[in-house]
């Protein structure tokens, strides 16, 4: 039932409503994600200790070990432990190095962030054009040929994990063509390909995206308004089309974004990359425990940044998502 | 039905993209049960004479660090590497089927909980969720399995939640509960049926992503353990001697991009089938069909609209499909022409092509298309954005919603008057009071969903008045609306017509709108003017007269049964050859159904294209119940 | 046979309040039509009827029982605004339409009563085992009849049935419904935007504003000798062959006023913002902002909801 709108009253009236409401979502996700890494122990089959220390360990040994975790205490006074722990910066010990858990992450997230910031950039950087203008080429059924290529090659290369472009990468570049190192953070030529591994894939996908939202948003009514105005092709897609396809764009984007901060695991496990990805996969292997803890925690609270980061994107850049919302 | 789905399936092997998904996913299957029972043994031998070596004739691609052979190997791990793979999808899909059907059964607090849970992990990437879940379920293959099965189910779960959504939303299934249909039958009937096809190409595809996470485990070590092998597991090793032997990383990496690639397609190919999503037709339609040519008709001398022979095509598989088929009309200065006809008759596009709107794939071309004396083709952006003004039908959609309304207006301004920004947003305020918005300076400032649709419509009309319009076009203007916005917003274009000396071209489907508004109208019907007439003066179509017969208002009388038109008016693509309405017209001889009528002068500037015009009153229609 | 009763019913989504105490009786075998603009609430009312929008307040009642209390096939069935989305597009039309029909049918009964509806509504039963996509709207429509028939109801609901069809085939699915209607004696409420098609078919006519319902009687006298303001605005804008745009319009300030938001309704009588003969042109007239019509309209002719109905 369509119902008019009431002017007035709509004034600067849903935005505390609608940030109220993001915010509110952002802190329930980040409550449930605290309480899924906490969890995630309690439900490790058998005891996590014992696990993480081999059956030849000596019992009084485990038994200490869980005497320090207080893995002895009633699941609610773990809970707040570690609750109250979180909160003054104390992620635990790691089992394996006796280091702290927040000393562990520490050292390794800048490495991670070297990785994922400017495979960010570079995918933003590459799609957004390729996808206009492909977009911009091939509108209203022009250029099949631009079209069939430009879809076949961004569908393969999405289809390809970042893990085997990287193998990929290496052997042609770095075996073959020994332009570049196997592996390693030493030098900025280091970078080159972990960076292209990360950022191919979600590139191709996102120009897909954008071509597809801009065609589709070029058949829109308000579209053909504009060109009713007769304003020059540049203004009917740089103002009226771009902004529109942006925000759906956006909205399957930012999927994609949070697939990057996963799939930055991967590409430091090819590239031997001393980030937290390689740290995680080593920890689980050794069962350590606390240190898988805490860096689900980091990449969860990662996830969640980019989400609420999209979401005000969007209110932002769209009016009425804050109205639909409300 | 049947038969066309299965001559749909063939023909969509027939494609390149069916072709290639059909060879591939055959190589695959057939790998997987044929290759560990043949080379099985063969890929488990270890030859510690051939440690470590690259390719060579006795090994294409190398041996491994116990000097078995990597291409046998490579081969036999398709079966683990599939059979893993379509394992945790079945468990994941059935689990986000459960969770996804879960709301809709359970009480409603439940429900929330389920879609809430479901709406905080579909959030995290799968692979996060399926580390996550590795570390509860063990590093190993079984662990592996259940980790990637799970990490998958909350995005089935939503996918199940959106689609049962958007089907129970619609009409059939509230008929189907209002007939007493219980929740159940509903769900099995009505809801699964609609959302089965979608979901099989999502599961299709699902298990190609399920297949490379399964490998990125097992690539990571979390996943398949030696002795077992699978795609993962060889690139792992493969990739530790990358400088000896690049092709022992590079052959699993091949399989598994080849076999991801094939689940890909052939989610693509029954998604073509199945038609959730279609694609254009890429066949050439031929060359363009030749318009019948047509007698040059008079013009009067103040025209300001003038279009001669107006063809509209547009390419379709099987040909061109032509939905104005020779339009010929002019509009004087000032003068209110409408165009009435049904869905379908070509009055929007004829309204689109006088306006150089159609695009690409579409195709105008007319003997005589000239607006103010000049050929449309050649007249310049400024001309027609300050002299022809278009209102178009769906007010909600016709602005842009990420834009403010004034700046929408001042925009043509500012592009055409070289007007400041400032300069042309004052103008555009000027503009909308003056087509009656009420608190104008606060109402430009605002975005277009804040209007009401009768508000949009003077917007519209307000940013055809920025310059100084000689014609203006309206699509149906009121179509969306209220009758008393309807009102409105006719008076509104009655009055620029006043205020302005604008002429209007009104496109309208309602004859009772279009006699209120025009001094004339062209009835169109199958792509061409059937009719000509001063709005009041008797019609002598029979299609017009039909038209008018069956129109209900408050003076129809209320003991008699309606007039009804028999029969339905031809697809664009299978006009007739002789007189398109022939076949409903009570009135058509053989002549009507060979030879197509061309407009001929009535009376003054009456014109009419029939064989046979009716000049006596209204009586002797058809009152026969049609359609079926 | 019997009547459909609506006591003081009301429906609230939230805040929205759609539906808001409209009391109507839909006499035994009689058509009453239903007229509003879109956001009137008379969709939300044929909805809250057949159980498929919530009523919070008053009760329907089907022949004095209250509809909550009838099993669930009741003899109370609808045919909806859009055939294209009322028919499930995989179901062949005949099983759309045995769906509806009794527990009880036997299956040789069932095929027959399929072909006897098909018949009822013109339209060939040999097309039984077609899906809804091989028809055209006005056959989807009339499908959607017989599915509605099949469910022997005493009074039928018809939501807007030929405002997505065509003129030339509307006028034949109005023919059928009023043909039907009186054959079968069914009791119908008919509910349209059009007040020209309205007044074709009923014999009682209701006009609804924002929730309430403001006017209703007799058609002809309703139509005729209008009591209520909006009522008279309603038909002076009903667009008709036989009256030019500009007549009637002088330089009154109301021309231009917007519809109300039903999240908001004005305060008093919730037309007053719009209306003619109310506040804004008389200025002593401010009962109409601070007291409800509707608390004394029972008194008033057509149970008018003005204080000033003529």
């Amino acid at each position: 039932m369509t119902t008019a709108a009431a002017p007035a009253r709509l004034r600067g009236g849903p935005w505390p409503a609608f940030a109220a409401r993001r915010l509110a979502r952002f802190a329930v996700s980040l409550w449930a994600l605290l309480t899924a890494a906490f969890l995630m122990i309690h439900l490790v089959p058998g005891d996590p200790v014992r696990a993480a220390l081999g059956m030849t360990a000596p019992a009084d040994l485990v038994a200490a070990r869980r005497q320090a975790l207080g893995l002895d205490d009633p699941l609610w006074v773990q809970y707040g432990h570690y609750l109250r722990g979180l909160v003054t910066g104390d992620f635990g010990t790691s089992m394996v190095s006796g280091q702290p858990v927040a000393q562990v992450i520490g050292d390794r997230l800048p490495a991670t962030l070297q990785l994922a910031v400017p495979a960010f950039a570079v995918v933003v950087l590459v799609a957004v054009p390729l996808g206009v203008c492909f977009a911009v080429l091939t509108r209203g059924g022009r250029r099949r040929g631009a079209e069939l290529g430009f879809t076949s090659v961004s569908v393969l290369v999405a289809a390809i994990p970042e893990f085997l472009v990287g193998v990929g990468l290496v052997a042609l570049l770095a075996v073959g063509l020994g332009w570049f190192p196997v592996a390693g953070a030493d030098d900025v030529s280091a970078y080159v390909l972990p960076v292209a591994a990360l950022a191919i894939g979600p590139a191709a996908v996102l120009a897909r995206i954008i071509r597809v939202e801009l065609l589709s948003v070029l058949g829109a009514d308000f579209v053909r308004t504009a060109r009713a105005k007769r304003l020059p092709a540049r203004l009917v897609y740089v103002r009226h089309a771009l902004p529109n396809a942006l925000t759906a764009t956006l909205t399957l984007g930012g999927l994609m974004l949070t697939g990057m901060v996963a799939g930055t695991v991967l590409v430091e496990n090819v590239f031997a990359w001393p980030g937290l990805g390689s740290t995680i996969v080593q920890s689980i292997v050794t069962k350590d425990y606390p240190l898988v803890q805490g860096i689900v925690l980091v990449y969860g609270v990662g996830v969640l940044l980019v989400n609420l980061l999209v979401d005000v994107l969007l209110g932002l850049l769209d009016p009425r998502s804050a109205i639909r919302e409300a | 039905m049947a038969r066309r789905r299965g001559s749909a399936w063939v023909a969509a092997v027939r494609t390149p993209v069916g072709a290639c998904s059909a060879v591939l996913l055959a190589v695959v299957v057939l790998l997987a049960v044929l290759a560990p029972l043949v080379w099985g043994d063969g890929a488990a031998a270890i030859d510690t004479d051939a440690i470590g070596q690259g390719p060579s004739g006795a090994h294409p691609f190398g041996t491994d660090s116990l000097g078995r052979d990597l291409l046998l190997r490579t081969l036999v791990a398709t079966r683990l590497s599939i059979g893993l793979a379509v394992l945790a999808t079945a468990i994941g899909v059935g689990t986000g089927v459960v969770l996804g059907t879960l709301p809709s059964v359970l009480p409603r607090w439940a429900g929330r909980l389920v879609i809430a849970a479901v709406d905080i992990a579909v959030a995290f990437p799968g692979l996060l969720l399926a580390l996550f879940f590795a570390v509860i379920f063990g590093v190993g293959t079984q662990g592996a399995v259940l980790a990637i099965a799970f990490a998958m189910a909350p995005a089935f779960a939503r996918l199940v939640q959106t689609l049962s959504a958007s089907v129970s939303g619609r009409d059939f299934v509230a008929a189907a509960r209002v007939s007493g249909v219980g929740r159940s039958r509903l769900l099995a009937r009505h809801v699964l049926p609609n959302i089965g096809e979608p979901l099989v190409v999502n599961a299709t595809i699902g298990a190609g992503s399920a297949l490379l996470a399964f490998a990125g485990l097992s690539f990571l070590g979390i996943g398949v353990q030696a002795p077992d092998f699978d795609w993962g597991r060889l690139l792992r090793e493969g990739l530790d001697g990358i400088y000896v032997n690049p092709v022992a990383a590079l052959a699993p990496c091949g399989a598994v991009v080849l076999a991801g690639l094939a689940f890909n397609l052939v989610g693509e190919t029954v998604a073509g089938v199945v038609g959730v999503r279609t694609r254009a037709s890429r066949r050439a339609a031929g060359p363009l069909p030749a318009p019948r040519p047509a007698a040059a008709g008079e013009v009067p001398d103040d025209a300001v609209l003038v279009v001669e022979n107006l063809q509209v095509a547009f390419p379709g598989p099987a040909g061109w499909t032509v939905p104005v088929r020779g339009v010929s009309f002019s509009v004087r200065a000032g003068e209110a022409v409408g165009v009435v006809g049904e869905s379908g008759s070509g009055k929007s596009l004829t309204a689109l092509a006088v306006s150089r709107l159609i695009e690409a794939p579409g195709v105008v071309t007319a003997d005589r298309l000239e607006f103010d004396g000049k050929p449309v083709d050649k007249a310049s952006d400024r001309e027609l954005g300050t002299s022809l003004a278009m209102v178009f039908q769906d007010p909600m959609t016709s602005f842009n919603p990420a834009r403010r309304v004034g700046r929408q207006l001042a925009e043509v301004s500012e592009q055409h008057h070289g007007l400041s920004r400032r300069a042309a947003f004052a103008r555009a305020i000027d503009r909308l009071a003056a087509v009656r918005v009420p608190a104008a300076a606060r109402r430009g400032r605002q975005y277009p969903h804040e209007f009401s649709g009768g508000m949009r419509q003077r917007a519209m009309i307000g940013m055809g008045l920025m310059g100084q319009p000689k014609l203006v076009i309206a699509d149906e203007p009121t179509t969306a609306l209220d009758v008393t916005v309807q009102r409105q917003v006719l008076r509104l274009l009655a009055r620029t017509r006043e205020a302005e000396g604008a002429a209007i071209l009104l496109i309208s489907h309602d004859i009772a709108v279009v006699s209120q508004t025009c001094e004339r109208m062209l009835v169109m019907y199958a792509g061409r003017v059937v009719e000509d007439l001063p709005t009041g003066s008797p019609p002598q179509h029979p299609y017009t007269r039909a038209l008018l017969a069956t129109t209900v208002d408050l003076d129809t009388d209320r003991g008699a049964p309606l007039e009804v038109i028999p029969g339905r008016p031809p697809e664009p693509d299978q006009v007739p050859a002789g007189c398109a309405f022939a076949a409903r017209c009570p009135l058509a001889t053989d002549r009507c159904r060979d030879e197509d009528p061309v407009p001929a002068p009535a009376a003054g500037t009456h014109r009419v294209a029939c064989w046979h015009p009716q000049v006596s009153v209204l009586s002797g229609q058809s009152r026969e119940e049609g359609a079926a | 046979m019997s009547a459909l009763e609506f006591d003081a019913v009301s429906v609230r989504y939230g805040k929205l309040t759609a539906v808001d105490g409209v009391s109507l009786t839909v006499p035994s075998g009689q058509v009453v039509g239903l007229v509003g603009e879109s956001g009137s609430g008379k969709s939300t009312l044929a909805r809250a009827a057949v159980g498929l929008a919530p009523v919070s307040g008053g009760r329907v009642r089907l022949g004095g029982v209250d509809v909550r209390k009838l099993p669930r096939r009741r003899p109370l069935q609808m045919v909806f605004q859009d055939p294209y989305s009322s028919l499930d597009p995989r179901m062949a039309i005949g099983e759309s339409i045995t769906e509806a029909m009794p527990r009880d049918t036997s299956r040789g009964a069932r095929r027959d009563e399929v072909a006897r509806l098909l018949d009822l509504v013109q339209l060939d039963p040999e097309r039984a085992t077609m899906l809804p996509g091989q028809l055209s709207g006005g056959q989807r429509q009339r499908v959607a009849l017989a599915r509605a028939l099949a469910g022997r109801p005493q009074v039928l609901i018809a939501d807007e049935i030929t405002s997505a069809l065509d003129v030339s085939v509307q006028g034949a699915v109005l023919n059928l419904v009023r043909d039907v209607q009186r054959r079968l004696a069914l009791s119908m409420l008919f509910i349209s935007h059009n007040l020209a098609v309205v007044r074709y078919v009923s014999d009682v006519v209701a006009v609804m504003y924002l929730g309430r319902i403001v006017e209703a009687g007799p058609a002809e006298q309703v139509l005729t000798d209008p009591r209520h303001p909006y009522t008279r605005d309603l038909l002076a804008a009903a667009p008709s062959a036989h009256r030019g745009l500009l007549d009637d319009v002088g330089g009154d300030p109301l021309a231009d006023t917007e519809p109300a938001d039903p999240h908001h309704p004005p305060p008093g009588c919730r037309y007053h913002p719009r209306c003619p003969i109310g506040p804004l042109v008389h200025t002593d007239r401010t009962l109409c902002v601070s007291a409800d019509p509707a608390d004394d309209a029972a008194h008033r002719p057509h149970h008018a909801a003005c204080h000033f109905a003529a």
